[in-house]
């Protein structure tokens, strides 16, 4: 295993030991599920289209919980420079960083695609659509958690980061027209 | 095995080293000694790899420690002051992540944990998680995963720093039975520390190398240091 593949594996150990983990895990899957079960039931059309806008809010939510340790809590540790002296490129450590806490959020999502069964097993959805709005999820997870991992690495403070980060995407969201939710209800509609 | 020529590093236009030369013979131990601020904890971060010299040149077991960063990595075993270590792991655990970052496979990692374990007495411990370690076992955990990789060169900051009088004595004596295998440099502000511990002592003050001498050849350290700084 190449020094990528052992700083990837602490990563997803350090990630997964987590109960901030869980915690995300839960609050992003209850919050899902009642948006599923609400809208299903009023509409009952077989679409996820206000699964795919609830969990974009949830993503931008929730990404930097996850995300407001990578590097902060190294630097308060001193861990940081423990890697920093070992012979691996700094790339590598972001990377690992970067994947382990991307494979936890894409784990979420496919937990979420749980809802895009029942859809499938009772109702006729489109899946198009479907496919194409958990593709910009991912998207929009790798963009937000390297958003995080940035402000991680720029100060100590975990508290800091999280409205800043949180910021940063929303006040994207609403300069460039039409945010990525109205794209993916565009894209559902089709 | 060490050659500092001509190292400046500034931290944001503050001079932290000043046109410092320096040769560490293989096998050797150097002790760095200077007050606080006078740039030793600079020195040896710069020797690990930590940081880049500003200018100057930094040779370490024959790799300049820029153009050749990994190569030099390889060889060098760091204990920073702050014992960098993950208390969620355990020993084994840690030691093992260790020795597997610096490229060791799976089963030299395993030998390299016996030695190092055996080295620094750590077999009591191995299977215990790092929080619940007291000071002087932390101390341990940390030099241990300096020498994982079998360095040709060990940089131990303030080794001593914080532990019982009988913990400094047991330090001091493993790194008395390393010098010879490898080559240290340490830094610390107890003169008596290098006194006992070091073969030849190079000085610091604000930045400045103001002088290196041998122990053997210094009766008097703390007047030297005096009449230094």
């Amino acid at each position: 295993m190449s020094a990528l593949g052992v700083l990837l594996r602490k990563e997803l150990h350090a990630t997964f030991t987590s109960p901030i983990a869980y915690a995300v895990g839960t609050v992003f899957l209850l919050i899902t599920g009642y948006t599923f079960s609400l809208t299903l039931f009023l509409t009952k059309v077989a679409n996820l289209t206000y699964m795919f806008h609830q969990m974009y809010v949830l993503l931008v939510l929730l990404v930097p919980v996850l995300t407001m340790r990578a590097f902060a809590e190294e630097r308060r540790a001193d861990t940081l420079e423990l890697l920093l002296t070992a012979p691996v490129r700094e790339v590598w450590i972001v990377l690992a960083k970067f994947g382990a806490t991307l494979t936890l959020v894409v784990g979420l999502l496919a937990l979420s695609g749980s809802y895009a069964m029942v859809l499938g097993l009772y109702g006729e959805p489109d899946w198009a659509p479907v496919y194409g709005g958990y593709v910009a999820l991912v998207l929009l997870a790798c963009l937000l958690i390297a958003l995080g991992m940035l402000t991680s690495s720029l100060t100590d403070n975990q508290v800091w980061q999280r409205p800043w980060h949180s910021a940063s995407p929303s006040c994207c969201g609403s300069l460039t027209p039409p945010p990525i939710c109205s794209q993916l209800l565009a894209i559902s509609s089709l | 095995m060490i050659a500092i020529e001509h190292v400046t590093k500034l931290y944001n236009q503050t001079p932290a080293l000043r046109d410092v030369t320096l040769h560490v013979e293989r096998g050797e131990v150097l002790g760095v000694l200077g007050p606080n601020g006078s740039g030793k904890t600079t020195l040896l971060r710069l020797l690990a790899g930590a940081l880049s010299p500003t200018v100057g040149q930094l040779m370490v077991a024959g790799y300049d420690t820029m153009r050749q960063p990994m190569e030099a990595r390889r060889r060098v075993g760091y204990v920073p002051e702050a014992l960098p270590l993950y208390p969620h792991m355990r020993v084994c655990e840690f030691l093992t992540f260790m020795g597997r970052l610096r490229g060791l496979s799976p089963r030299v990692t395993a030998t390299a944990l016996a030695r190092v374990s055996k080295q620094v007495r750590l077999q009591e411990v191995l299977t215990a998680p790092i929080r619940t370690l007291s000071r002087g076992y932390r101390q341990r955990v940390a030099i241990a995963q300096a020498l994982v990789h079998a360095p040709d060169i060990l940089i131990l900051d303030e080794p001593t720093n914080g532990l019982d009088p009988r913990q400094i004595m047991e330090t001091r004596h493993l790194i008395r039975s390393l010098a010879g295998a490898c080559t240290i440099v340490m830094s610390s502000h107890i003169l008596s520390e290098v006194e006992r511990t070091a073969d030849r002592v190079a000085i610091l003050l604000r930045g400045h190398l103001l002088g290196v001498r041998a122990l053997a050849d210094t009766p008097d350290l703390e007047a030297l240091f005096l009449s230094l700084t």
